[in-house]
């Protein structure tokens, strides 16, 4: 029944999502525009930037270590390191593909059945509160990281194109895999759980936007400490992060029930 | 047999008393119609009983279920329409059914789905999205997503406000109909005509409850029955005859028609009828005055105020 119940959910919530062509288009083509934009700056960074931004302190931390992890750039001259170190962040670029459509989706899952009404129907049939929460998570999230995936797919097709194509392959460590189908999945999972009670929680769709909007920092931190050589993310570092985030969702899912308070929706909104 | 038992309901929100101490047991099958001013925890009542809030004294069960610890079984077994009809409109009438059946353990959902659209009469447009519904057709879609899992109770929460008079007849019909079909139905209302139409008997409430009886007994609480007789023209000797009969408590004239209070209504009108024409009266009519269940009301409201009153003096 639980199955049937979150199934039920999902194609509702997908119905919803394809009908409404506000998300429907930060679905499709947010993803794409964020690939884009960071395939220009690498692009304009290795162009214009080249040895100079390599001779940057902050660089030069994050170079050493790229050079431990994968010997073979060191033979490459210094704009091509340059690009190597760039494009080895996007592992986790990627991650901020999902957290933005929860930003754009999630805050308002329950919000907008608040202002309609819907919820307080939907809180005298038998679903369970984590049935829901867990449907409209999910219901988010496998969008959102399908279409991660494709983003991937799409950035090196046009790293390809750029003629980046070797360098590209250098990226593709098993670290890179971990975090495409492994850290991704659970950081979708996370920003639309932290989304949903967000929604749950706010009085109004700006209040849970500015919710979700916290789960951004976290990973744009991580780039940072990257980028800077802080904590360079060998195989077994991602997996433990990736692991740690699992937790967390877990941990998410139980806050998010408890914090889903069927009697205070019922009652403040109306 | 009882299938609602309430026995001291409370619930307090902060400071305030939203229902006090509320009592009361309510017969499978029948329509309680359940009225109130705002405010008076109409609302928080059905709440409470349709297991979404919680009371923070006393109990209820419904259906045989705990509404404080069987919530989910509680779930299966009723059914309910709150204030707004809370649709999805950008779904189709019929997604929005699926959708709310999906909760339910029901073997064939597309089949419940065309009966309850057909029933409201809703099929020929049941590909439409619920948003171009009129308001009526959204209740009536509402309606049909309340009862798609045939439950034992239905809790109505204002069905037919803001409805047009064509389209309230419409859900009083269909109301009517589910009463039929075996459905014991708890109507919360401020359309006094519509309870007194629909419901077999009536709860008033004001935070605590203040009146539970069918509308009749009501009238009969608060009013004494009186006999309207209407003569050809006023003729005093016929006052005087009336107001000498034993049986007569009370007798006013206004024009040509008397108001005559009697001992027994029933057994005594005969014999009124029968001393006004010996005594040379014109009858032209013979009728009970009528009150309505608004006027019980107003007199169940003014008695709380006083009562209020004199309790803070």
């Amino acid at each position: 029944m639980t199955l049937r119940r979150i199934r039920n959910i999902l194609r509702k919530e997908w119905s919803l999502l394809f009908t409404d062509p506000n998300s429907a288009l930060l679905v499709t083509l947010l993803p794409f525009a964020v690939v884009g934009q960071f395939i220009l700056y690498f692009w304009l960074a290795f162009r214009f930037g080249g040895e100079g931004m390599l001779g940057s302190s902050v660089f030069q931390t994050a170079l050493e270590k790229l050079l431990q992890a994968i010997p073979e750039v060191s033979a490459l001259p210094a704009s091509e390191q340059l690009l190597v170190l760039l494009l080895n962040q996007f592992q986790f670029i990627l991650l901020l593909i999902p957290v933005m459509i929860a930003i754009g989706i999630a805050a308002f899952s329950i919000v907008d059945e608040k202002l309609t009404g819907s919820l307080e129907a939907l809180l005298a049939t038998p679903v369970r509160t984590w049935e829901l929460l867990m449907g409209k998570t999910l219901a988010g999230a496998i969008p959102a990281l399908l279409m991660t995936w494709v983003s991937a797919g799409f950035f090196l097709l046009v790293v390809s194109l750029l003629g980046w194509g070797n360098l590209s392959q250098l990226v593709l460590t098993p670290s890179w895999f971990l975090s495409l189908f492994l850290l991704t999945p659970a950081v979708a999972i996370l920003s639309f759980m932290l989304g949903v009670i967000g929604s749950s929680r706010a009085k109004d769709s700006k209040g849970a936007q500015n919710i979700a909007l916290i789960v951004v920092f976290p990973i744009l931190a991580l780039i940072g400490i990257q980028v800077t050589g802080i904590i360079w993310f060998t195989t077994l570092r991602t997996l433990v992060l990736a692991l740690v985030i699992i937790g967390v969702d877990i941990i998410a899912l139980r806050a998010a029930v408890r914090l889903f308070q069927r009697e205070s929706i019922a009652i403040q909104w109306r | 047999m009882v299938i609602i038992e309430t026995s001291g309901l409370s619930r307090r929100f902060k400071d305030v008393i939203a229902v006090d101490d509320l009592t009361m047991a309510v017969e499978s099958g029948e329509i309680l119609g359940f009225l109130g001013p705002n405010g008076a925890g109409k609302t928080t009542t059905i709440r409470m009983l349709a297991g979404i809030i919680a009371p923070t004294k006393g109990e209820a069960i419904v259906a045989g279920h705990r509404i404080d610890r069987d919530v989910e079984k509680l779930h299966e077994v009723i059914g309910m329409l709150t204030e707004t009809p809370g649709l999805y409109s950008r779904l189709s009438a019929r997604r929005n059914l699926e959708y709310f059946a999906g909760f339910y353990p029901i073997d064939d959902v597309s089949a419940r789905v065309e009966k309850y659209l057909k029933l409201m009469g809703l099929w020929e447009r049941r590909e439409d999205k619920a948003g171009t519904f009129s308001k009526g057709m959204k209740q009536r879609l509402a309606l049909a997503r309340a009862l798609m899992h045939e439950p034992k109770v239905l809790f109505l929460d204002e069905p037919t406000s803001g409805l047009d008079p064509e389209a309230a007849s419409e859900v009083r019909q269909l109301i009517r109909r589910m009463r039929e079909g075996g459905c014991t139905i708890f109507l919360s209302t401020h359309n006094l005509g519509e309870a007194e139409m629909l419901c077999n008997r009536i709860a008033v409430i004001q935070t605590r409850l203040m009146a539970l009886d069918t509308a009749e007994s009501l009238r009969r609480r608060f009013f004494r029955r009186k006999v309207i007789v209407e003569l050809q023209s006023p003729d005093p000797n016929i006052l005087a005859v009336v107001r000498a009969l034993p049986f007569v408590q009370e007798a006013k004239e206004e024009g040509s028609r008397l108001s005559v209070e009697l001992i027994d209504s029933e057994r005594n009108r005969p014999e009124l009828v029968r001393a006004m024409v010996e005594a040379g009266g014109k009858v032209i009519t013979v009728s009970e005055e009528q009150y309505t269940l608004e006027q019980v009301y107003l007199r169940l409201m003014n008695e709380e105020k006083v009562s209020d009153t004199q309790a803070h003096s």
